[in-house]
């Protein structure tokens, strides 16, 4: 493949295809579904003392404020906009589906963002609302108490649950080294335990998904994610450093809704969340079409936001969904702060992305195929790329709500 | 006949176990445990230095930023005299006294006022970290973990409107702590030096130190009475306090660190010796009006402890908001600090919400050889002998049956996740 070609692959790959309108019947029978799936949840007594409307009117939000995050919500799912309705009601009966969250080898950093720091927006109070039965940080119970809460819960909603996970599992030398609880059991141990008798299970966060940090070379503790360990389960990855609160609620609504897990890439993530790159809709995108640059911290280009990708921004191979939904109440993320993406949603981003310097130093090969090229090799082929990424990003744009090309 | 008894402590971050011996009717001698590790120091080995700055806030999802603060200054300690920008280092000191002012509204409200039994809204609690999140997301992209500091400076270009969306958050924290925790003005607050005229008093610090004395439990977690502090900025200064007695010379030579059997944390010593660190610490080197008076009634208690940390919470309001009104969005948010050198050494130094935190690194060949992270949960919560307690320890041997062991544990506040790294 000559440098043009490669360019064009790796700037025009339709990553895993996200499909945004199926079709009247399709969607016809979705609903169908979902009704039936609610109409049952409803019938079942609310097992959480938390209830969505309590939660909002403590906060001063009112019935508006929820709509209007349900609608963003089946947006987000990439449903068409009747289902708004479905998915507020999805929302209130969120309180019928038990969840036990569980942290492994981790930093807490996913619990963070996701259960404290950014409360209380809509999303987080949701998730505050689910019926939540073992969470260590959360929960007011602790210790031996806490144990045999967990045993409890895992008996009462047995093949019910939502296994929520955080952390990786070491199983390397040393695993013994990693233990939880009176009778010390390893990580694995216990995550096989609960993730047994569950409905399915969510990984939350590169650690969970893919090993992340701790499995960083020479991987000292032998980390893995959850899919390397858990067999004959639906798993869900939501990867990324941390994962972002949005993903997680809307996965868990997905299963609210239907009692099925969403449509996942192949590596498991829900396509609703990962089916584009950073890339695709970053607001810096139009100087990366423009062939304007950031060269060096604080340059003109820093002071003018132009595109990091020379800085090593690992955007164009990174499927997330930061660009549109952001972090912190949808504050900022960080490439409004003028600092490329890592990558921290990607396998292996520890070891391949995890560089601050620019990718010309790095050789990096885009998952999105094409050959393995440094930045100032694809230098030459930038400038005219850039009518190539025009009609993409224009593509893109659009591609939410229109019909699918495929 | 002694018992032991097992207390799993969860509900911090990341998980603990401590063993309680008990010689009848009280504490005799306790273990404190880390069981989980992830061994992030020997990831970094071998790595290139400016790797570290994206694997190092991801030790701690809960003080992340103090790790990024620390790894860039690590790195900037390796070149001679760099000096960044006026404007760069106004910057960093605000996400980083935002990431520890969000720790102690976090720590008071959730870990602290359950265990007096005192029950507090939630958004008094979640209204201020979501702030503080959000403030920091302002200036540095996201929050937890984020890499907009690198050696030179930061990132991004920051503008009026970010500082804006940050003066506009601080206002609303200052007057969330003025009328729900302190109740009171927050400069007479800051001059306050009876405990008395704090407790008359609607507020919730003025509650929760209440309940305290109520309960009789103002004298105990009383430990070696020695604190500790490296960091110095325009709000805290460095030094050692040996009970009252001053020292403001320290060597990082005479830090050692030493295995601990059983657990993933290692301990840390200076001169042979453990030290408290952390808001009761600074509040020590500073003879802070309130805090003074509290350690000399009840000495380095949990009621002084609790004191220290809700009062550090005014002063870090009163530096922020001096160091928003005082950047000078005109300097250069970064200068181009050369290449790494290829061998060179380099310390950075942080005073993170729970105490000092110190990374240390060596280059060599233009690649970290050795990346060592002392943390502040290794100062409180190192595990010794019954000859020689760590200082959490201390403060809970001579406990007895019904005292509050936990709260005395917590009043240190644990970070395992840091703590085993």
């Amino acid at each position: 493949m000559d440098r043009r070609d490669a360019l064009a692959k790796m700037f025009s790959a339709k990553g895993v295809r996200v499909n945004t309108n199926r079709g009247e019947a399709y969607y016809e029978k979705l609903r169908e579904t979902m009704e039936k799936r609610l109409n049952e949840l409803r019938q079942t007594p609310a097992a959480t003392k938390m209830d969505i409307h309590k939660a909002l009117d403590a906060e001063g939000l009112s019935r508006r404020d929820f709509m209007k995050w349900a609608s963003a919500i089946t947006a987000m799912l990439m449903l068409p906009a009747s289902f708004t309705p479905l998915v507020a009601e999805a929302a209130e009966l969120m309180n019928r589906v038990p969840v036990i969250w569980i942290e492994l080898q981790d930093c807490a950093g996913n619990s963070e963002a996701i259960l404290r720091s950014d409360s209380p927006t809509i999303d987080e109070l949701i998730l505050e609302t689910i019926d939540l039965e073992f969470n260590e940080t959360l929960m007011a119970a602790a210790g031996h108490q806490a144990e045999a809460h967990l045993d409890e819960a895992m008996e009462t909603f047995k093949g019910k649950y939502i296994c929520v996970v955080e952390g990786s599992v070491p199983i390397g030398a040393g695993k013994e080294w990693c233990t939880i609880g009176a009778k010390a059991e390893t990580f694995e141990e216990h995550l096989l335990r609960v993730a047994g008798n569950s409905a399915a299970v969510v990984a939350v966060g590169t650690c969970a998904t893919f090993g992340g940090v701790p499995a960083a070379s020479p991987n000292p503790t032998g980390a893995v994610g959850v899919q390397d360990i858990v067999k004959g389960k639906p798993i869900i990855n939501i990867p990324a450093c941390p994962a972002n609160p949005a993903n997680i609620t809307g996965t868990i609504i997905h299963f609210v809704l239907t009692g099925q897990i969403p449509e996942l890439d192949h590596l498991n993530r829900p396509k609703f969340a990962f089916g584009y790159r950073i890339h695709d809709n970053c607001e810096r995108r139009a100087h990366f079409d423009a062939g304007e640059f950031v060269e060096e911290w604080g340059d003109e280009g820093a002071q003018n936001n132009w595109c990091l990708y020379k800085m090593g921004c690992k955007g164009p191979m990174t499927f997330n969904n930061c660009s549109i939904v952001r972090y912190n109440s949808g504050t900022n993320w960080p490439i409004g702060a003028g600092h490329g993406c890592i990558g921290c949603s990607e396998p292996q981003f520890w070891d391949k992305y995890a560089y601050e310097r620019p990718m010309a130093d790095a050789n990096i090969k885009a998952p999105t195929g094409g050959v393995e090229k440094s930045v100032d090799e694809f230098g030459l082929g930038l400038l005219t790329a850039a009518g190539v990424g025009i009609a993409i990003h224009a593509a893109v744009s659009v591609a939410a709500g229109k019909k699918d090309e495929e | 006949m002694a018992e032991v008894r097992l207390e799993l402590i969860e509900k911090i971050e990341g998980e603990a176990q401590v063993r309680y011996h008990y010689e009848k009717d009280h504490i005799d001698f306790a273990e404190i445990l880390f069981l989980t590790g992830r061994g992030i120091e020997r990831i970094l080995e071998g790595r290139d230095p400016w790797d570290a700055l994206a694997i190092n806030p991801r030790v701690c999802g809960i003080c992340g930023h103090a790790h990024l603060i620390a790894t860039v200054r690590a790195l900037e300690d390796c070149y001679d005299d760099l000096q960044v920008s006026a404007k760069a280092k106004q910057i960093r000191e605000l996400t980083l006294a935002f990431e520890v002012l969000q720790n102690h509204f976090k720590w008071f409200y959730l870990t602290i006022l359950p265990l007096l039994e005192l029950k507090a809204p939630m958004e008094r609690v979640l209204e201020p970290s979501r702030l503080l999140g959000e403030m920091i997301a302002l200036l540095a992209g996201q929050y937890p973990h984020n890499s907009y500091a690198i050696p030179g400076g930061i990132s991004g270009e920051i503008t009026p409107v970010e500082l804006l969306g940050v003066r506009e958050r601080h206002q609303r924290i200052r007057k969330h702590f003025q009328e729900s925790v302190i109740h009171v003005d927050l400069e007479q607050f800051v001059r306050c030096d009876r405990i008395e005229t704090m407790l008359e008093r609607e507020g919730d610090l003025p509650r929760a130190m209440q309940r305290i004395l109520d309960w009789g439990w103002e004298r105990l977690g009383r430990s070696h009475d020695r604190f500790i502090v490296f960091g110095s900025n325009d709000l805290f200064e460095a030094g050692k306090s040996i009970g009252t007695r001053l020292r403001r010379h320290l060597d990082l030579r005479y830090l050692q660190e030493s295995p601990i059997q059983g657990s993933r944390a290692r301990r840390v010593l200076y001169r042979g010796r453990s030290y408290e660190t952390g808001p009761l610490a600074r509040a020590m080197l500073l003879k802070t009006p309130l805090t003074r008076e509290a350690h000399r009634r009840y000495g380095d208690s949990l009621f002084s402890r609790i004191l220290a940390r809700v009062c550090e919470i005014p002063r870090l309001l009163r530096y922020t908001e001096s160091l928003i009104g005082s950047i000078d969005l005109s300097e250069p948010a970064w200068v181009d600090p050369g290449p790494l050198p290829v061998e060179a050494e380099g310390v950075g130094i942080v005073e993170a919400a729970r105490g000092s935190l110190i990374h240390q690194v060596r280059v060599g060949e233009g690649k970290i050889q050795k990346y060592r992270i002392v943390t502040p949960t290794q100062w409180n919560l190192g595990n010794g002998s019954r000859e020689d307690p760590g200082v959490a320890q201390a403060a809970l041997i001579g406990l007895r049956r019904g005292d509050p062991a936990e709260l005395v544990f917590k009043s240190f506040d644990v970070c395992s996740v840091c703590t085993t790294k």
